[in-house]
Order: structure tokens, then C-alpha cells, then sequence
């Protein structure tokens, strides 16, 4: 099994290259066929012309198309995001702001 | 020898001019907009931009080595000099700058000093020992410093060039335009073969392509000329991983881990290959060695469990699998297997 799992992680890293996601944000394991996918979700370049609303509606597609990415690559089974910066609920993916630890010691 | 203008450059020298204003403070926008400069022409501006990436990044080596490269371009030797000197000085075992400072005194016609970098770079970098022999720099065991060595100070000046196709053709890959970007990074290649990074670029491009047998070619070459870049090493074996090769696969991240063994993530790697071969205790010592670099490390503690869980030890698995619940309770997995084992 795991040696899928070895594959698996190659294929991903593979994935990530050829999109615009800011790969040193994330980081991804692969336990079974389950893949993980943790950190910041950002992209390492935006065109500077584009609005907030562009840039979130782009960042939403990314996300789905990434998770049927990764579920197409064999021997992955499912896919857990684990994002400090969005979370997906009943099927919808939401923003949500990084709460620093500062803050939190404050409040 | 200078690229030929283009619309792909141009758009990348305009996309990179509108990020800086967007990042002034990013050093590497600076150095990438300065090299684009350079090889435009433009270089005063370069020259600005070079020195405000360092002023960012006082140890950003690419901004240094590209200022002292813009200095050599514009003759401007003293300057060039002061840069690699004081290089060489903070790295002294770094072949390159040897290599350099021997070209700049080859240049300026200070040949004791340029034989005494010459050796150094030898000293520090055997691959510039098969280099100067090549061209007749090095022969019998002596240094030979005739008109015929004048050569290789021209492959010197190729160095900006080359890296400004290697940057383009990073660009270019980052899009999604990999037969652009291959073209590019065999320019960069062509200029300057010596270069491993090069090689490992062209065989990273190939690697996201697809096309593994080319991407192994080419991780091979920047390894004969640079057998201690450990991430060489580790591209390599995900190449093999991709290829089904997994016993090369696992001797290179062996090397990759022996080179680099503070990556966390390489011991991880390394573990699912040694579980792949059925040699369980390695496995574990790797993925606790990875652990103990970065305790928060929770795929690999996840694996660590389900090792635990195969070898029937039961107490390990539950600590493990307790201890990711309590970094991320919402894990439906861990939840579920710690539930079937308690």
C-alpha cells in the first residue's frame, strides 16, 4: 500500500509545480491512500490588476480543481485539507482570516 | 551571445517592473528585474536594483554574484574584485568563486593571483580540475596560462545570459509553458554546461512534464558535476518513484537524507519506501527522526501509527494517534482508527 503512497507523494509534488499555489506554504503527506494537505493556501503570483472578488473566485476554483486532481492520481482514496486560511464546509470552501497567536494571548 | 529580444521577455521584464511596484521589498523581484535589465542593457537601472536586493538581503549570493558579473560586464574590475573577494572570504570553500576571481585576474592580467583561484577552485570543486584540463588551463599536474586559456574568460561573461534563460525558463515552467521553458533552460545549459543548477532546473521542468526518462538524464548530469546537492538526489528518486523504479528510488533518498539531515520531509519520504520494502524498523526510525526534527510534523506521526497499528502495538498507535487528535481534533481518520484499536 504504501508504496502507492510513495507515488502518490510524487505525483503531487508534481501537481503542485504546475499551478500557481505557493508550494512552500503547504505541506502534504500521504498515509494509505489518504491524502493530507496542510498550511497557508496562497499563490506565489497573482496579476496585480485583479480585485479582491477575482482573487477570491479564482483561489475557490483552484481548490476544487486541485482536490479532483489529486483524488484522479491512483491509489489516493481521499483528500483532508487541513488550511489555516480556508476551511470547506457541506461541500463549500470559506475564507477564514489567520488568527495570530499574539492576538489570541491578548484576547 | 546577448538573447535576441523578444515579446516573452519583454512581457516578463513588464510583469516583473508591476509586481516591484506592488513588493518593493522583495529581494528576489529585485534581482530578477535587475537581471532582465542587464541583459536588455539597461545596466544602470540593473545596477540600482541589484544593490536594492541586497540592501533587502545583504546575503542574497544571487543579487551579489550578479552585481559582480554586471561590474565584469561594464569593465568596471575593482568593483567586481571587492564583490568576489569579500565572497570568497564569507564562503572560501566555494569553487565557483575561485573560479571567478581566477577568470577576473585572468582578465586584468594578474596571473599569479589567477593561478592561485585556479587552484583553489580545483581545491574546492573537483569538477573544475576535468574544466581547466579541457581547456588546457590544467595540464600535467601545472597551470598553464597561454593566450589558448583566454577562452574560457569568455564562457565567464556567458554566465548572466545563462542565468537569465534559466530564470525565464523558471517563469515560463511556473505558467505551464513547459516546451518554452525547456528551450529556455537548454539555452541556459548551452551557455554554461558546467552549471549543475541548470541541469537540475531542465530535469526538475522535465519532471513536471512528464517526461522521466529525459528528467533522470538530466538530475544524473548536475549530480556528476555536483554530487553533494542532496536535493538532486531526492527529485531523482520521485522520478524512479514515478517510474516504479523504487529500489533506485530508495537509494537516492538515502543519499538525499545523508546530505540533508535536517529535512523532515526527506526522512518521510525515505520511511514510505523502506515500509514499501517490508523493513518496518528503518521505517519507524525514520519517520521518528523526522518527528523529532519537527514534533508538528502530523502525517508523519499518522504513519507512525498505522506502523505501529501493522506491528500490533497497540499502545504505541493510540499515543501516536491521541497525540494528532489533539493538534487537529476534527481528523476523521485518526478518530475512526483510534476508535477500532482502543
Amino acid at each position: 500500500m504504501l508504496r502507492e503512497d510513495f507515488v502518490v507523494q510524487a505525483n503531487i509534488r508534481r501537481l503542485l509545480a504546475r499551478t500557481d499555489i505557493d508550494a512552500s506554504l503547504i505541506d502534504f503527506g500521504t498515509v494509505r491512500g489518504v491524502v493530507y494537505i496542510q498550511g497557508t493556501f496562497q499563490f506565489s503570483r497573482i496579476d496585480p490588476s485583479w480585485d479582491w472578488e477575482k482573487v477570491n473566485d479564482f483561489t475557490l476554483n483552484t481548490l476544487y480543481s486541485l482536490e479532483k486532481k489529486i483524488r484522479r492520481i491512483p491509489g489516493v482514496s481521499d483528500v483532508i485539507f487541513q488550511l489555516n486560511n480556508w476551511r470547506r464546509e457541506k461541500g463549500h470552501w470559506f475564507h477564514v482570516s489567520i488568527v495570530k497567536k499574539e492576538e489570541k494571548n491578548e484576547t | 551571445m546577448k538573447p535576441k529580444r523578444s515579446l516573452v521577455y519583454r512581457r516578463i521584464l513588464d510583469e516583473i517592473g508591476k509586481e516591484i511596484q506592488i513588493h518593493p521589498n522583495y529581494a528576489d523581484l529585485q534581482n530578477q528585474f535587475a537581471l532582465l535589465l542587464m541583459v536588455e542593457g539597461e545596466m544602470e537601472r540593473a545596477e540600482i536594483h541589484f544593490l536594492k536586493g541586497m540592501r533587502l538581503n545583504p546575503k542574497y549570493r544571487e543579487a551579489i554574484h550578479n552585481l559582480g558579473f554586471l561590474y565584469m560586464e561594464t569593465k568596471r574590475w575593482k568593483k567586481a574584485e571587492e564583490i568576489f573577494l569579500s565572497e570568497a572570504k564569507r564562503h572560501s570553500e566555494d569553487g565557483f568563486l575561485h573560479h571567478l576571481l581566477g577568470m577576473l585576474y585572468l582578465q586584468t592580467g594578474r596571473e599569479k593571483k589567477a593561478a592561485a583561484h585556479i587552484l583553489k577552485a580545483m581545491q574546492y570543486h573537483p569538477h573544475y580540475r576535468d574544466y581547466y584540463r579541457q581547456k588546457g588551463v590544467w595540464q600535467r599536474g601545472t597551470i598553464h596560462l597561454d593566450p589558448k586559456a583566454q577562452s574560457i574568460l569568455k564562457k565567464v561573461h556567458l554566465y548572466p545570459y545563462a542565468q537569465f534563460h534559466n530564470f525565464v525558463g523558471l517563469n515560463l515552467a511556473k505558467r505551464g509553458k513547459f516546451a518554452q521553458a525547456v528551450k529556455e533552460l537548454k539555452k541556459a545549459e548551452g551557455l554554461t554546461p558546467e552549471e549543475f543548477i541548470f541541469h537540475a532546473n531542465l530535469g526538475a521542468v522535465y519532471y513536471y512534464q512528464g517526461a522521466y526518462s529525459k528528467a533522470v538524464q538530466e538530475f544524473q548530469n548536475a549530480l556528476k558535476i555536483n554530487p553533494l546537492y542532496g536535493m538532486g538526489h531526492a527529485n531523482l528518486s520521485y522520478v524512479y518513484g514515478l517510474m516504479g523504479r523504487t529500489g533506485e528510488a530508495l537509494r537516492c533518498m538515502n543519499k538525499a537524507v545523508r546530505l540533508n539531515p535536517q529535512y523532515a520531509d526527506l526522512h518521510y519520504s525515505l520511511a514510505l519506501l523502506y515500509n514499501d520494502r517490508k523493513q518496518y524498523g528503518k521505517a519507524v526510525s525514520e519517520l521518528k527522526k523526522a518527528l523529532r526534527i519537527n514534533p508538528n510534523y502530523l502525517f508523519a506521526r499518522i504513519n507512525l501509527g498505522v506502523l505501529y497499528e501493522d506491528q500490533k502495538r497497540w499502545k504505541d498507535a493510540r499515543r501516536e494517534y491521541r497525540k494528532i487528535l489533539r493538534i487537529t481534533p476534527d481528523d476523521e481518520h485518526v478518530r475512526k482508527r483510534l476508535e477500532s484499536i482502543s
